[in-house]
């Protein structure tokens, strides 16, 4: 195929017609030059199967920060490869430069390098590579599809993770539950831990009087908060996860708060296991006390909503199945009367008679600010006054309910957890 | 799906039969330009072989001419008949010379168009075609009609003075001196439907009333009649038609010449005016553009040149480096969009009366929520207790008449908020 500069050099030649003996020689003398020379151009261009592409770099990096992929052009061609490469990334992973422009030696390889800033969590892929190479004049090049073959890559991107900042403030408190931080006085847990003897300063209440009698010392009862329980955070992948709460996903909202809570729990030395349903199990994390946030982190990201209604039969049998000890089931969906009242109530006392489960709902924060306009207002109060039914609904059941805005959903989550932690309730 | 059948096959069946029947009748139909169509030498289907061959066998002569002067010399000696098979083809001029061609001439037209009549100053209109010749009764008084009994002659209808036999398919006009015969169809003449009905017995009988039969077996259309300039004559004398000019060699412009005439015909002067009517497109095809020579001939290689290389660039472009790339994109729809819907549908609906009793409803909810220790009584009297307002003033916010208008409706919802807000700040 020809370039532009065919193009231009028939153009420029045309000036000199005027000054040929006969135009019409002229016209066939300049056009079958500029077809030779581009033949001779498009035949010298470096062969296509002799370029070899391969890729390095980066496989994840969170989102907002920007990763590199180097792509390595070897020609193995006697020729000289002068290529235009089009690297071709899916448009949310945000490739720059769009075109490299490469000269390779022959026998040499040469390395150019891609920057992504990918706009959306997801893993985003290279979809294709396209390599025009031109001929020494750059009259003409070769381009074919498919050739040579696209090296495959794809880019994790992480979930941002936000709810971070959260995470020291709620260790402490998770610190000053377990007694550790607070010197003085007894945890402030629940489950027995240990006996010891006594000290001054312990609270006599704790005294242990039955184990003093069968020892000659005064021994103390110490607690701590319950460890060993196990956490399950199950998300909800279908329609209500896709619409947006504030300025993104409502499925990314309730990613940013299960990696909160898991952090929390892991801490806390409970087990956190992770399922992502809708009509079928999207993703899932189990390994008890051995699961480490990166894994979670990894399995959470490339999670996509699906634009179906989630089968909660589905959900609450996995559960089932995958935990035999009590846990917390926390439930991350949506307070929406159709999709829950629908699929979860029917299904919900068998997980509630099991498990201890809370139901955190993320909602857009417009509906609490819709004031000034009446018909807006009243619409808003609607949809409430159905949210409440449904609160109301499943409260019956025994499950704690949270319906929190987006700014402090995943505060709200731990918050939550911290409390059911220091009441036993897990 | 179904539906869309129920109507797309009985229609593609008929458009079907449609379409076969137009091809299957363009291509029997047969084809005046042809040079087998009714030429007395042609063994063809459409050819007249059979009908020279029968002329011949009632001892009458046929004379075959490919060109119309010559046709027109020999039939114009009389005693002759004169067999135009595609008078379409004839030029203009030629027809108008028929009207000069002796008594003792018969002229035979086949099928000639309304154009051909005209031209000829035949005073006959067409009146109906039908698809195909028709077999009828002659029902007239000529006698070769009537010995030829029925025949498909019906095809092209004619009106005008004359007798007209087979429902005027055949019209035998006597039109100036000459004794002319049109008819409509080519059926009896060719040689796959002479065999039929009476086919062979009229066309041999309207051709064989003289003792040679002209035959004009021309298809193409052929210059116009010209003038020759003899290098020994002078001017004002009248071309013959016998030496007209070989084709090609005609002038320019036909008026410049007076068209010849046969030596005995009253050539006047009238008749050759009409003959500069000739055809422009046979002196365009020669003359060049006048627009070639306004340029110099590097302007038009140029502008080939420029043509070219903007086809080249055109390749250039029509090559783009690699497809565009696609990606499902998420969804944008806010999760608050259902109360926006919801509230537009208010307020197109102008639904005060619901959205007032939401609005009262919640304020109401709202005032138990934080006067449930107090409630001992009614729940305005509670309010107005806490909040030191007036009692009717909260009976009208929480049990008032609907609003009249949005502004009261803002008014409403401004004072229910105030309201709980001062109940709110009291506790």
């Amino acid at each position: 195929m020809v370039t532009g500069r065919a193009a231009l050099l028939l153009t420029l030649s045309a000036a000199t017609l005027p000054l040929w003996p006969s135009p019409w020689l002229g016209l066939a003398v300049l056009t079958g030059g500029v077809f030779v020379l581009s033949t001779v151009d498009f035949v010298l261009a470096a062969p296509l199967r002799d370029v070899e592409l391969t890729r390095d770099g980066t496989r994840t990096v969170r989102s907002g920060e920007t990763a590199t992929i180097s792509l390595r052009v070897a020609n193995r061609s006697p020729r000289v490869l002068q290529a235009d490469i089009r690297d071709s990334w899916v448009p949310s992973a945000g490739a720059t430069p769009a075109v490299h422009r490469v000269v390779v030696e022959p026998g040499s390889a040469v390395t150019v390098e891609t920057s992504l800033t990918p706009t959306r969590r997801g893993d985003r892929p290279a979809v294709r590579l396209t390599l025009r190479s031109h001929g020494p004049l750059r009259l003409a090049f070769r381009q074919r599809a498919g050739r040579p073959a696209t090296p495959q890559w794809t880019l994790r991107v992480l979930p941002r993770f936000d709810s971070r900042r959260f995470l020291p403030e709620k260790t402490a408190r998770l610190r000053t539950l377990e007694g550790s931080t607070v010197t003085r006085g007894r945890g402030q847990g629940t489950e027995f831990d240990v006996l010891r003897e006594y000290v001054i300063g312990d609270d006599v209440r704790s005294i242990d009087w039955r184990a003093s009698a069968r020892r000659s010392d005064v021994l103390v009862r110490t607690w701590r908060p319950e460890r060993d329980r196990r956490v399950v955070c199950v998300l909800d992948t279908g329609r209500t996860s896709a619409v947006l709460a504030g300025t993104e996903p409502r499925l990314d909202a309730a990613i940013d708060a299960a990696l909160l809570l898991s952090a929390l729990a892991l801490r806390a030395g409970d087990q956190v296991d992770l399922l992502a349903v809708d009509t079928a199990v999207r993703a899932t994390v189990s390994g008890g006390r051995h699961v480490l946030l990166p894994r979670l982190v990894n399995a959470l990201a490339p999670l996509q909503p699906s634009l179906v209604e989630t089968d909660f039969e589905l959900v609450v049998g996995e559960v089932l199945r995958r935990e035999r000890k009590r846990a917390l089931v926390v439930l991350f969906t949506a307070l929406e009367p159709g999709a829950l009242g629908d699929g979860l109530l029917p299904v919900l006392p068998r997980l509630a008679t099991r498990h201890k489960v809370l139901v955190a709902a993320v909602h857009d924060p417009l509906l609490a600010e819709a004031r000034g306009d009446p018909y807006l207002a009243a619409a808003a109060l609607r949809t409430l006054g159905e949210r409440d039914r449904v609160r109301s609904a499943l409260t019956r059941h025994g499950v704690e309910v949270l319906d929190a805005p987006v700014d402090t959903f995943a505060s709200r989550v731990a918050d939550t957890y911290l409390a059911l932690k220091q009441a036993g309730k897990l | 799906m179904r539906r869309w059948h129920r109507f797309a096959i009985p229609l593609g069946v008929v458009a079907l039969v449609f379409a076969v029947t137009g091809v299957a009748y363009s291509v029997n139909e047969p084809d005046p330009s042809d040079p087998e169509f009714l030429s007395p030498i042609s063994v063809d289907g459409i050819g007249g072989q059979r009908l020279a061959q029968a002329l011949a066998d009632r001892g009458v002569r046929v004379e075959r001419e490919t060109r119309t002067p010559d046709a027109l010399v020999s039939a114009n000696q009389g005693d002759a008949t004169l067999f135009v098979p595609v008078p379409r083809v004839v030029h203009p001029d030629y027809l108008a010379m028929l009207r000069l061609l002796p008594p003792s001439t018969r002229i035979v037209l086949v099928d000639p168009a309304r154009q051909a009549l005209d031209d000829a100053s035949i005073p006959l209109a067409l009146v109906g075609r039908r698809w195909a010749a028709r077999a009828v009764a002659p029902d007239c008084a000529v006698d070769e009609a009537r010995a030829a009994g029925p025949a498909a002659a019906l095809r092209q209808r004619y009106k005008g003075d004359g007798v007209h036999c087979y429902d005027a398919g055949v019209v035998r006009v006597s039109w100036q001196r000459a004794d002319l015969i049109v008819i409509g169809a080519s059926d009896p003449f060719r040689n796959d439907r002479i065999g039929e009905h009476g086919n062979a017995a009229l066309a041999t009988g309207l051709l064989a009333t003289r003792p040679r039969v002209v035959w004009l077996d021309l298809h193409k259309l052929e210059p116009p009649p010209g003038v020759v300039d003899e290098p020994g004559s002078s001017d004002g004398v009248p071309p013959s038609l016998g030496e007209d000019p070989r084709d090609g060699e005609y002038t320019e412009d036909g008026g410049e010449g007076t068209p010849g005439e046969e030596g005995d015909g009253s050539g006047s002067d009238s008749q050759a005016g009409e003959g500069s009517r000739d055809s422009p497109s046979a002196s365009d095809v020669d003359s060049e553009n006048p627009l070639w020579n306004a340029f110099p001939p590097w302007f038009w290689a140029l502008l080939i040149q420029l043509a070219l290389a903007a086809v080249l660039l055109a390749l250039w472009r029509a090559r783009r480096l690699g497809p565009p790339v696609t990606e499902p994109l998420p969804v944008t729809v806010r999760a608050a969009e259902t109360v926006h819907g919801r509230g537009r549908l208010y307020r197109r609906a102008k639904a005060r009366g619901p959205t007032a009793d939401l609005l009262r409803a919640a304020a109401r909810d709202r005032l138990t929520q934080l006067l449930a220790p107090t409630a001992g009584a009614s729940l305005v009297d509670a309010a107005a207790a806490a909040a030191r307002w007036d009692p009717e003033q909260i009976e009208g916010l929480l049990d008032g008449p609907t609003p009249e208008s949005d502004d009261d409706l803002r008014r409403l919802q401004s004072d229910l908020d105030a309201l709980v807000e001062a109940i709110r700040r009291a506790r």
